[in-house]
């Protein structure tokens, strides 16, 4: 009797793990599609629930303004955004994907959100498993300048062709364009990463007349005196060069190469050249300014936070997404409660260079057409669809990249807070350099190179380390 | 071995049976060693002569030793080498002490006290390595972590330390927490093979004068001799699995301080797209491993 | 001789406080997950700590619960997405709705009982294999296992990330579970129970005729039953606490486990340490209630691992 009950159990367990197996071998994502809120009610109905009934479809086909083939299309196809303002919140991004599915309702989107530290290697690795996304949000030096150039991405010409497409700012599409001449693509928006202060911190330390708060400008020296100034007024840590990893680093270069009006790569985008005695001083005049921290702990996301919670009076990682972000604490003002001012990086010929930042979307060729075609109707839907456009720019609390859409933030809160970005701001926005070849190594090469700096390494020693390692990544990428 | 003398004079049916029902009876995980083990591992060999990245077109390129060569001069790698043998050759031993200690201390010790000491020491373990990792990214915070708050209270920093960001602490203070999350297990080992040592061979030591340390080392450290071994092995092998806690707490940084081969390898291959040359490296730590397991072996085989 | 009962009592009275301190310095973390979990964001950050929370919020777990979502659980028929019409796995049974970190636990818990179960079963069998039978091959085998057995995992990650990818595996739960199952300690702890078993006991059961799996089941599973106890509990900590396959293998919400998305907890949002520390908790309790409800049996288990390896 023992001996056959033991029988059963095994017979059981045998059983339950072949059942099991079969149940969950899928290999592909079974995620609950972010376009479906219908389905929290009945979540037993998974299979196939975008094909939605045909009457629907045909519905959709009549409202739809002019791109009634599309209509039909059906297809599943994965997004992963990185967070570039709304565009990280699942809230947002369904509500994007719901009125996307009104016009299309046979393609259902299903949403990853990626983060700034871990994003790429997750993306890296899908590759290598063999399930790349199918769109993935992001900025040329990921798109063009890196899987693009790797030859994994869609050529998206088509969409530069659109009546759309034509109206993009020259700098912007040259951005989105690989050396060959595809475009692996598509901008949505674009904003010009900044500096920030903390105005109540500035004012006690005496130090707002160091800088001009009308134009947000203010020079090298005076930001060097301002640093020295509230560093006096006790605030231990006044900013920090962060560089625990690439998050944000787009910061830490632009203070390094407008502090003495340098650059980063050559003119023509071919190889790095930070190597300037210019940069070089720069370096050694941040390691040498009291309050100025190389913090090897620390990146760009949680230097924010710090700023954010009056830890620093300064940050390096500011834009207008962040000034409007009012998650924590009212827009504009920090968690308890001091005003921040957003500025243009200090600059020793009054001319700053701003970074640029340009999101949009690339599309990864997993080799089904079906797909491909309806990640592009997906973009184009976003992008160049007149009554969306400005809701999914809205998204980035960004600045459109085409100079017909206009008024986006009109009779919004942030509105002023925009205008004064693109009034002071957005003119100062310098040459999109993130596509030289190899860029994916070179920045990693940037904040190790930070780090050996910041424990004391040569300056001089350590920028040419950098550039000799960039710039064989970027041959090599050739 | 199935030619041993012995088994001549049995018949062959016989030793075929029964090399068929071995063969049956390792089948099922044969499947996975071989199949996600074995195979990977002869792939990782392969690709290490190659030079390989990712991309559509990426065609492996054939450079034989080359990947091995530029190992040895690559600073980063010899640096993480020495940082994963450091990392060992510190926390083996000093698990081993501290846990004995420890046990030597509690294991006479009343059942509900004694349950209370092993289950404390044990809770690191259980609470599971990232929810360890990222409470301990908290409290070595510079800006408001608690040891920066307690060692100025105390008085023994005077100014905020970067733990994780400074080269000179942050391979320690990884260190730490590896520890505290190894000595869990060989604690209740110790304790449970202490309470087993015979307790009529120490009455009987004790009359003959012996003092307490005699005592521990000629008759309970021989007892425990195995569960030691068994200790070493396990510790081995949890400190050369030290993934999380660097990935998270300093990706490797400051300056590579805290490289390990293991995380350099991830790096390699997911940073710098280099997976001929990570393969390499994984190929060099699989010969020093295997070395090293195989000393270890030998070692507790002639015990 | 009084001098030296005192000296004793002193020294055991030293060694008692350092005791406790050191329990204190262990067990805090834990409070500190526990306690950070239900903190406000301005106790979190304060540079004064708390050391108690001032003011329990639950915030933090609301925060935590009202991030993405994802079904209970879902079955799906194998490899469904190589034909179905959309390229999308065909799902037969889902879950209710649930926030996703609770899906987390479930997909947590069902990798480290599937893990626990298969290296149980395929080590107890090839550990007896290895210890009592002779056939071709073994002592090469055996000096596989013992070289592979400290090999870290990131050795092969670039192949196995391939090979599950071949095998369209990747992105399940069975890519992280599958390489836990070959990894060949189990084997060595099960062979070196094994070597205990009798051989005449052996020799009897065959000359009663008994067949080869019969003398297995009732006779060489009931003798190295403790060690499947330590071995099981062995491979469910380990699985449960592993990250690096885990962060290799899976990326899709739904698929994600508990350590994963606290990681992932932890990239997104830094500094947020009082989210962080509510995932951590949640992490954290489940198996460190299981823990206390079964230490005995964890202890003993731990235990019997030492007897024989």
């Amino acid at each position: 009797m023992k001996k056959m009950s033991k029988k059963f159990l095994a017979l059981g367990l045998s059983l339950i793990m072949v059942l099991s197996m079969a149940a969950c071998g899928n290999s592909s994502d079974s995620q609950q599609p972010a376009s479906q809120p219908a389905q929290e009610s009945e979540p037993a109905k998974e299979e196939t629930p975008e094909a939605a009934p045909s009457e629907d479809a045909s519905d959709a086909e009549a409202e739809s303004t002019g791109d009634a083939a599309g209509a039909d299309q059906n297809a599943s196809i994965t997004l992963w955004t990185y967070p570039i303002g709304n565009w990280g919140d699942s809230a947002t991004v369904d509500s994007l994907i719901a009125s996307f599915n009104q016009q299309y309702p046979g393609i259902s989107v299903t949403v990853e959100y990626l983060d700034y530290t871990n994003g790429d290697d997750q993306v890296n690795t899908a590759i290598e498993g063999g399930q790349a996304p199918d769109i993935v949000m992001e900025g040329p030096e990921r798109l063009v300048a890196n899987w693009g150039s790797r030859g994994l991405m869609v050529d998206l010409s088509d969409l530069f062709a659109t009546e759309a497409g034509g109206e993009i700012y020259d700098s912007v599409e040259s951005a989105c364009k690989s050396p060959d001449g595809k475009y692996y693509e598509y901008p949505l928006c674009m904003v010009a990463h900044c500096m920030a202060i903390n105005q109540t911190m500035f004012e006690a330390a005496d130090a707002m007349q160091y800088l001009d708060a009308e134009n947000h400008t203010w020079t090298t020296e005076n930001f060097l005196k301002a640093v020295q100034a509230v560093y006096d007024s006790g605030q231990e840590n006044v900013a920090a060069i962060y560089c625990s990893g690439q998050g944000g680093d787009q910061g830490t270069r632009a203070i390094i190469n407008n502090l003495y009006s340098s650059t980063f790569t050559n003119a023509e985008h071919t190889a790095y050249t930070a190597d300037t005695p210019e940069n070089i001083k720069a370096l050694e005049t941040l390691y040498a300014q009291d309050g100025i921290n190389f913090d090897a702990s620390i990146n760009g996301g949680e230097e924010i936070t710090l700023f954010r919670n009056g830890t620093l009076a300064m940050s390096f990682c500011w834009n207008a997404a962040q000034q409007t972000n009012a998650d924590n604490s009212a827009a504009g003002t920090t968690n308890n409660g001091d005003t921040i001012l957003p500025m243009l990086f200090p600059s020793d010929d009054g001319k700053t260079e701003l970074c640029g930042g340009i999101w949009g979307f690339g599309v990864f060729d997993n080799g089904d057409q079906a797909k491909i075609d309806a990640a592009k109707t997906f973009i184009d839907f976003i992008c160049n669809n007149p009554d969306q456009v400005k809701e999914s720019v809205k998204a980035s609390t960004y600045f459109p990249v085409r100079p017909t859409l206009t008024g986006i933030y009109d009779g919004m809160e942030i509105a002023d807070t925009m205008d004064v970005f693109s009034t002071y701001f957005m003119p100062s926005m310098g040459d999109y350099y993130q596509v030289v070849p190899g860029w994916a190594e070179a920045r990693t090469e940037w904040w190790n190179m930070l780090q050996r700096i910041g424990t004391g390494g040569d300056v001089a020693t350590e920028v040419s380390t950098f550039v000799t390692n960039a710039n064989t990544a970027a041959n090599a990428g050739n | 071995m199935a030619k041993s003398s012995n088994m001549t004079s049995r018949s062959k049916a016989l030793v075929r049976r029964e090399t068929r029902s071995a063969y049956l009876f390792l089948l099922p995980n044969m499947i996975f060693f071989i199949g996600f083990v074995i195979i990977p591992m002869i792939l990782c060999i392969y690709t290490s002569f190659f030079d390989s990245t990712m991309g559509k077109d990426a065609k492996d390129v054939f450079i034989g030793f080359q990947n091995y060569i530029e190992l040895w001069k690559d600073p980063i790698f010899v640096r993480s080498l020495k940082n994963t043998f450091v990392i060992v050759i510190v926390s083996v031993p000093v698990v081993c002490i501290f846990s004995l200690w420890v046990s030597a201390l509690i294991y006479k010790l009343k059942g509900p006290i004694l349950s209370t000491f092993r289950c404390v020491f044990y809770l690191p373990v259980v609470t599971g390595s990232v929810a360890v990792t990222v409470v301990w990214k908290w409290m070595f915070n510079n800006y408001y972590g608690i040891f920066n708050y307690v060692g100025k209270g105390l008085g023994l920093v005077d100014k905020n330390i970067n733990w994780l960001g400074d080269e000179k602490y942050a391979l320690w203070c990884i260190i730490l927490i590896l520890l505290t999350t190894s000595v869990g297990q060989p604690i209740v080992l110790y304790v449970s093979a202490l309470g087993n040592v015979d307790t009529s061979l120490v009455e009987a030591s004790e009359v003959d004068g012996a003092t307490n340390l005699q005592q521990f080392w000629k008759i309970k450290w021989p007892l425990i001799m195995p569960t030691t071994l068994y200790i070493l092995v396990i510790t081995t092998i949890n400190s050369f699995q030290c993934f999380a806690l660097i990935q998270l707490l300093t990706s490797g940084g400051p300056n590579h301080s805290t490289d390990t081969v293991m995380y350099y390898i991830y790096y390699t291959a997911f940073k710098l797209y280099r997976y001929g040359y990570g393969n390499a490296m994984g190929v060099v730590l699989a010969i020093f491993i295997a070395l090293l397991s195989a000393v270890q072996f030998k070692l507790a085989k002639e015990k | 001789m009084n001098s030296g009962v005192k000296r004793t009592s002193v020294y055991k009275i030293v060694t008692m406080i350092i005791l406790v301190i050191l329990a204190i310095l262990f067990a805090f973390p834990l409070y500190w997950i526990v306690t950070g979990a239900f903190k406000t964001a301005a106790s979190i950050n304060a540079t004064t700590p708390d050391w108690f929370p001032k003011e329990w919020v639950m915030d933090n777990f609301k925060k935590l619960f009202s991030r993405q979502t994802a079904p209970l659980w879902e079955l799906a028929v194998p490899f469904g997405s190589k034909f179905s019409a959309d390229g999308k796995p065909i799902v037969f049974f889902a879950g209710p709705v649930v926030p996703a970190a609770i899906r987390w636990l479930v997909n947590t818990v069902f990798m480290s009982v599937m893990a626990m179960v298969l290296t149980c079963i395929t080590a107890a069998m090839a550990g007896y294999a290895l210890a009592k039978k002779r056939f071709r091959g073994q002592q090469l085998l055996f000096t596989l296992i013992v070289c592979a057995m400290a090999l870290p995992k990131q050795v092969i990650l670039i192949p196995l990330l391939r090979e599950m990818s071949a095998l369209s595996l990747y992105n399940t739960i069975w890519a992280v579970i599958f390489p836990t199952v070959g990894w060949p300690f189990g084997v060595f702890l099960m062979k070196q129970f094994s070597e205990g078993v009798p051989g005449e006991m052996l020799e009897a059961a065959r000359i009663d005729g008994a067949g080869e799996a019969k003398t297995f089941i009732d006779i060489v599973l009931p003798m190295i039953k403790p060690g499947i106890g330590a071995l099981a509990i062995f491979t469910f900590i380990n699985s449960w606490n592993d990250y690096f396959m885990q962060l290799i293998m899976l990326n899709s919400t739904s698929k994600l486990t508990i350590s994963l998305g606290i990681a992932k907890l932890q990239a997104e949002n830094s500094t947020d340490f009082g989210l962080i520390m509510a995932g951590a908790s949640l992490a954290a309790i489940p198996i460190i209630a299981i823990f206390i409800a079964f230490q005995k049996y964890f202890t003993q288990g731990i235990a019997m691992g030492a007897v024989k390896g």
